[in-house]
């Protein structure tokens, strides 16, 4: 769904839209919805949790917990969508290049509904930077820097001489 | 700093090489000079001398020397200093 504002186009996605715009699938993929899309600028997404998610019985079988790395993963997927939303590069996969300032101030359990606060704060020639919080009923999750590439978007730049 | 040292600069910061090794230094000559350090290049170098390159020129820019070459066009000169 798109809308028109003031401050310019917002869009919200569901499961199968998401989808249509990034390329991580079950068993990755860490975000039910994004609330709004703001092209270029942020996202905001949200994944709930429920037991029947394939890691918790592993993580931990006497108190299920969300590891690490899956928070991350909400996060970057969250972010993602801020620019992967935009026509010109939607459906394009995404690498790290860097993770920085990971915080961890909570744990997250089956039941709990994460909401993802993200913004893309410099986006050029298929290299994003940008940073991501999440909350709990508005309380602290985790939070991270990204910088992320669109390798699709740079082999568009590579210098001439490494073109066979 | 002078513009020839600011380009220098450049090179080394973005890829932790050394100043003796820039000489001839190519595109995909060490790890870091990937894709990735390439447009990491072209920011850095846009920033220290306030320019904007155009798509063609970033992929042109294919060596420590034809880069000196390009920025000439932007009115970035190295060659009196």
């Amino acid at each position: 769904m798109n809308e028109t504002t003031d401050t310019g186009q917002v869009m919200s996605f569901d499961t199968m839209g998401i989808q249509a715009c990034q390329r991580n699938r079950y068993p990755l993929l860490f975000v039910d919805q994004i609330v709004e899309a703001v092209p270029g600028k942020s996202a905001r997404g949200v994944k709930c949790f429920t037991y029947n998610e394939w890691f918790f019985p592993a993580h931990f079988d006497d108190e299920p917990n969300v590891p690490g790395f899956i928070l991350v993963e909400c996060l970057v997927q969250t972010f993602i969508m801020s620019f992967l939303c935009m026509d010109e590069y939607k459906g394009k996969k995404t690498n790290f290049v860097s993770i920085d300032n990971v915080k961890f101030k909570r744990k997250v359990v089956p039941g709990d509904r994460l909401e993802v606060e993200a913004a893309l704060d410099h986006f050029k020639r298929g290299i994003a930077r940008g940073h991501a919080e999440s909350y709990i009923d508005k309380e602290p999750v985790c939070q991270a820097d990204f910088v992320v590439t669109i390798p699709d978007v740079l082999d568009g730049f590579r210098p001439k001489s490494s073109r066979a | 700093m002078s513009n020839s040292n600011k380009y220098d600069t450049a090179f080394i910061e973005t890829f932790q090489v050394d100043a003796q090794r820039l000489s001839g230094l190519q595109y995909q000559d060490i790890k870091e000079w990937d894709s990735i350090g390439h447009m990491q290049l072209m920011s850095v170098l846009e920033e220290a001398f306030s320019v904007e390159l155009d798509i063609d020129d970033i992929i042109d820019f294919s060596s420590y020397e034809k880069g000196r070459e390009i920025l000439s066009k932007y009115g970035v000169s190295m060659a009196d200093e």
